[in-house]
């Protein structure tokens, strides 16, 4: 990422132009809805010269498409790859990467028949990179010969790709499901493999990553039986650590390039909230309607627009809104398109092609834009909403640019709590670095699913390394489960089954719920909900939203793992009653947080799910219940929590019930902030509130969202009869809700100060009132006096746990 | 169970596993010290060695037993020497039938063949030879002797092998290192002739049906092809025969069948 190192002065000293005109305009007319100007100063581009060993052919195909230098990037990128290092290069969008890797890698199939696997995230963009390269090819009369490798390739084609391919562009699945179990017959592609490119691997972060770093491991360990050892070259969009990611997701030492020596227009960026309409509520005007309405002035200003909607269906009604501005009449040829998964792959390239070619004036996406789909050059990027984070952001934001002229993107709150929290903390965007990455390639339960996919692929030997790891105790587990044979120091695959199609590269382990829409005797799967999450989400009765749709839980089969599903017109959504009970098993580390103290540590979770609230829409009322009657849910994984004592906690709070709620609301906004700076999704992190003394056996639980009052006091502070009193003691939870962690514990706990600090602010500046849903959670009623307000209430936990 | 892998089961169980890992029933998965547990596995071994001798056939190395048999068929010389499928070209010597039994059905490189079973024609006689694979590390010796058995130039005899039979083999041999001896050896997949002579006349094209309804021959007590996975891998567990002995027979039953349905069909108009 360029360093964005301060506000912009009130006037920007750019050539005047349609964009400078229109930042300055729309900064006049709502100046009280943006919160942040940011600018990037324009960059002259840095060059080298082309390689001169590069074979004739290669370098007539580069003249014949205009080049005749390269970006300083792509030399660099060469230099390692052919002088055989790893190489991630972590540079912004348009910067010309696909050359970084496909330079090197047509030089080492013309010169010397060498071999290439590229891995794309998707199959659209394996399309996309497969027409880049026979572009390449086609330009140099080269004669390589490159062909994708997914489920829609048919059969005959397959056997051809496997025999004759010298690049073969396919995705992680496909390589762990279709290409290593079957490794023999790729021995000729295994044998010579001299490449394998993996592009956006910022995308491949948490479960998915975590995954693919164990299928490389498994690619090594073909790639070692054929005798060949490739180079990895890596490209990733901007993260925080694209060094120290691509060495975990490939176990070696990778040379990172993380500067671009392509030329950049000025940038600016604006953060904007929509105005306050109802200020009791703290509801805003809708991030839709602003983003509609800045679409339409910047086309009406002759720049060419970009919309981020964060759903298929949003993508849909932003189009239709500027379609009836700008489409009215419709023998011209359309103005605006929108652009989404699900969408036929010919639509989308028609899209793409009329972009590029300057045909159209705006598109409206889903992320399935932000992945390195090459569209041309855009003026202005609108985010419809906080993508969750900031490297995503930059993602989309890096959209807009020109090499010349100036680019602005401009990210528009929604009213979750991320968004409001980004927007009215502008330092945060200009001092936070992206976000990391992380994975976790040594998560008990994904490597045994890798371990048990490498054995089908070769017989283990007694001592034997998997990666870095010693894989003998898992071997042994899949022995005795007679899966494999151990006979002599080896192990040997026996099971009549084909493990890789039992794993799935997106999930923890295998025991995943369909969702069925079966409205009007449909059948349709509409998604896949892990078996952590099932109970909470798919009881008989739940309202479950797919893509901002409603539908309803009619029949929960629960040994089948599948949820029957209809449409609905509920004007209520629904959450379930869930009580935890958290005890910790053991203690990694601790350290003094304020008047308390903050520890990592695994812990056992039982989850019991004992009914459901139905919540009217806007209004928040609860209209109902619901009763819920499935199996507790039992997890040991890893957790990071703060805790106070009970002295403490009697010196500042009433009773412990009012402690247990200042607790509920401190957790709400600790879990925000952390989910923001993990890069992860809301529900790759759970919170609860354990009472009682840590470390003891008994460990209560307290209801999730409710008022602690309702029910904590009997779990917190009493006793059962005949029992000794416990400590009061409560600690505020965060866990990684798979079995096993996922290893974001460790990350938080070394970060503990940063994160109760930056809860303490998103509390405190929030603009409500008493409490909102963005600061400490969904709150009921008036307070019966300020100074009990949830807000002052989460604050003062906020306050004891803060570093004096 | 060490506590690492006691921590796997019980975490796979949480994440939902639909298969669970744990087979208490299996005699060493309790908790035996270490010394019991090698004691355990001497135990095992002998067990083992006791049974290959219960098995017809002999151990020609170790983890092979070869099983041959000769059978007579109702086919002559001369019917095959003349008739529609024109390998009157082919001396007997070179045909050779083939037919493996696989640990699944699931393929990939896991999958491997504990019996090849190749006959060679002497009309009215059938000359049945059979590798038993009875211990893992028998495989490289077993396919080294499968290539041994192939006469020179020979002329492949299969049911289904074009898509099932050889590809696996050939994986086989890569996985062990060794030279597969197929090359492009001239193969006569029967399946196909049947197909393109009796899809949707008869309800399907196995073996078995081809047996019933070309050569009037209803196989009765034969084990079933699915169940020859289990049987050896009760046999390695267990050192149990019966099941892998009827693998066997039902293994020489295909080889003969194939070699009267080549017959059959060269002999059809
Ligand atoms: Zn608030």
């Amino acid at each position: 990422m360029p360093a964005m190192d301060r506000f912009a002065p009130a006037e920007t000293s750019s050539p005047a132009s349609a964009m400078t005109h229109w930042i300055k305009q729309i900064q006049a007319r709502y100046e009280d809805r943006i919160t942040g100007h940011l600018v990037l100063p324009a960059r002259l581009g840095e060059y080298a010269e082309i390689p001169g060993s590069l074979p004739a052919g290669l370098h007539s195909a580069l003249a014949a498409r205009g080049i005749r230098q390269l970006y300083l990037h792509q030399r660099q990128a060469w230099d390692a790859a052919t002088e055989g290092r790893h190489v991630v290069i972590a540079t912004p969008t348009a910067s010309g990467k696909t050359l970084c890797y496909n330079l090197p890698v047509m030089d080492a199939v013309l010169r010397e028949q060498a071999k290439a696997l590229y891995l794309f995230p998707t199959k659209a963009l394996a399309q996309d990179q497969l027409a880049e390269l026979l572009a390449l090819n086609q330009a140099g009369s080269l004669g390589v010969r490159a062909a994708t490798f997914d489920g829609d390739t048919p059969s005959d084609v397959r056997t051809a790709v496997r025999l004759a391919g010298d690049i073969v562009v396919s995705n992680p699945d496909m390589l762990h499901q279709g290409m290593l179990p079957h490794h023999t017959k790729w021995a000729r592609l295994f044998e010579s493999l001299r490449y394998v490119v993996i592009d956006e691997v910022h995308s491949y972060r948490g479960i998915f990553g975590s995954h693919l770093a164990n299928v490389l491991r498994r690619l090594k360990r073909i790639c070692a039986f054929y005798g060949s050892d490739p180079v990895f070259i890596l490209c990733s969009a901007t993260i925080g650590n694209p060094r120290q990611h691509a060495e975990a997701l490939i176990g070696a030492p990778v040379e990172a390039i993380t500067t671009s020596g392509a030329p950049q227009g000025e940038r600016h960026v604006l953060l904007w909230n929509p105005p306050v309409v109802n200020r009791e509520l703290g509801i805003r005007a809708s991030a839709r309607s602003q983003v509609t309405r800045l679409a339409r002035m910047a086309i009406r200003a002759r720049l060419k627009a970009l919309v981020f909607a964060p759903s298929r269906l949003m993508v849909e009604v932003i189009t239709k809104y500027l379609k009836d501005v700008f489409d009215a009449d419709p023998r011209k040829p359309a103005r605006i398109h929108a652009y989404r998964g699900g969408y036929l792959p010919l639509t989308r390239r028609a899209t793409e092609q009329a972009m590029r070619a300057g045909c159209l004036d705006g598109i409206v996406s889903t992320s399935a834009l932000e992945l390195g789909v090459d569209i041309g050059a855009l003026d202005v990027a609108l985010l419809c909403g906080y993508p969750g984070s900031i490297a995503g952001c930059w993602q989309r934001l890096g959209r807009a640019g020109r090499r010349q002229q100036p680019s602005l993107g401009i990210l528009v709150a929604s009213s979750q709590p991320l968004d409001q929290y980004v927007v009215q903390h502008p330092d945060f965007f200009t001092s936070a670095s992206p976000e990391h990455a992380r994975i976790a390639p040594d998560q008990p339960l994904i490597l045994l699913d890798h371990i048990r996919c490498a054995a089908f692929e070769l017989p283990f030997v007694a001592g034997e390394r998997f990666g870095e790891l010693d894989a003998s105790d898992y071997l042994a587990v899949l022995a005795e489960a007679g899966i494999l044979h151990a006979e002599e120091g080896r192990y040997d695959w026996i099971a009549d089954s084909y493990p890789a199609q039992a794993v799935n590269l997106r999930s923890v382990a295998d025991g995943n719920f369909v969702v069925i829409d079966r409205t009007e005797g449909k059948r349709i799967v509409l998604a896949e909900v892990d078996y952590a999450s099932a109970a909470l989400t798919l009881y008989e009765g739940a309202i479950y939203m797919v893509q901002s749709q409603p539908f309803q839980v009619e029949e929960l089969d629960w040994v089948g793992r599948k949820a029957y599903v209809t449409r609905t017109r509920a004007d209520y959504y629904t959450d379930a009653i869930d009580y935890t009970k958290l005890k910790v098993l053991a203690r990694f580390a601790g350290s003094k947080a304020g008047h308390g103290t903050c520890y990592h540590g695994e812990v056992h979770v039982v989850r019991h799910v004992a009914g459901y609230k139905k919540i009217r829409y806007y209004s928040h009322e609860n209209i109902g219940y619901g009763p819920v009657n499935l199996p507790d849910q039992d997890l040991h994984t890893t957790s990071v929590w703060w805790q106070l004592s009970q002295d403490v906690l009697l010196a500042h709070f009433a009773d412990p019930g009012a402690a247990l709620d200042a607790f509920q609301g401190a957790s709400h906004a600790v879990h925000t902030v952390a989910t923001l700076a993990m890069m992860a999704e809301g529900r790759d992190l759970a919170r609860t509130i354990a009472s009682g003394q840590a470390g003891s056996e008994q460990g209560g639980g307290v209801e999730r969202e409710a008022s602690a009052r309702e029910i904590g006091v009997r779990d917190a502070w009493g006793s059962a009869p005949g029992s000794a009193p416990e400590i009061f003691a409560p600690a505020l939870h965060l866990y990684d809700p798979y079995p096993g962690g996922m290893g974001l514990s460790e990350p938080l706990f070394q970060r503990q100060r940063e994160l109760v600090a930056r809860a303490r602010a998103l509390v405190e500046d929030c603009t409500c009132t008493h409490g909102c849903p963005s600061c400490v959670g969904p709150v009921m009623g008036e307070p019966p006096e300020p100074s009990r307000s949830p807000k002052i209430q989460a604050l003062r936990i906020l306050d004891l746990l803060a570093a004096p | 169970m060490n506590a690492l892998q006691a921590r796997l089961v019980q975490l796979a169980n949480q994440a939902g596993r639909v298969a669970s890992l744990a087979t208490p029933s299996d005699p060493r998965s309790g908790s035996f010290d270490d010394s019991a547990r090698a004691r355990l596995r001497v135990l095992l071994a002998q067990r083992h060695h006791a049974a290959c001798k219960d098995l017809p056939g002999v151990a020609i190395a170790p983890g092979v037993q070869l099983v041959e048999t000769v059978d007579t068929v109702p086919l002559s010389g001369a019917e095959l020497a003349s008739g529609r499928l024109a390998i009157d070209p082919i001396g007997f010597s070179q045909l050779v039938f083939l037919d493996t039994e696989t640990t699944g059905l699931a393929g990939g490189t896991g999958t491997k063949a504990f019996v090849v079973g190749l006959a060679t024609l002497a009309p009215p006689q059938v000359r049945i030879r059979q590798w038993l694979l009875t211990r893992m590390a028998g495989e490289g010796a077993l396919l080294h002797f499968v290539a041994e058995a192939l006469p020179p130039d020979p002329v492949l005899v299969t049911y289904n092998g074009k898509s099932y039979d050889l590809p696996l083999l050939r994986t086989r041999y890569r996985m062990n290192r060794l030279r597969e001896p197929f090359g492009d050896a001239r193969h006569l997949d029967l399946l196909h002739p049947v197909r393109r002579r009796y899809r949707g006349i008869w309800p399907n094209c196995r073996l078995t049906t081809v047996e019933t309804q070309l050569l009037g021959t209803p196989r009765v007590g034969d084990l079933p092809g699915s169940e020859a996975p289990a049987a050896w891998r009760r046999f390695l567990a267990t050192g149990e025969t019966d099941g892998v002995r009827r693998v066997l027979t039902h293994n020489a039953r295909d080889l003969s069948s194939l070699a009267q349905v080549l017959c059959a069909l060269n002999a059809l108009d």
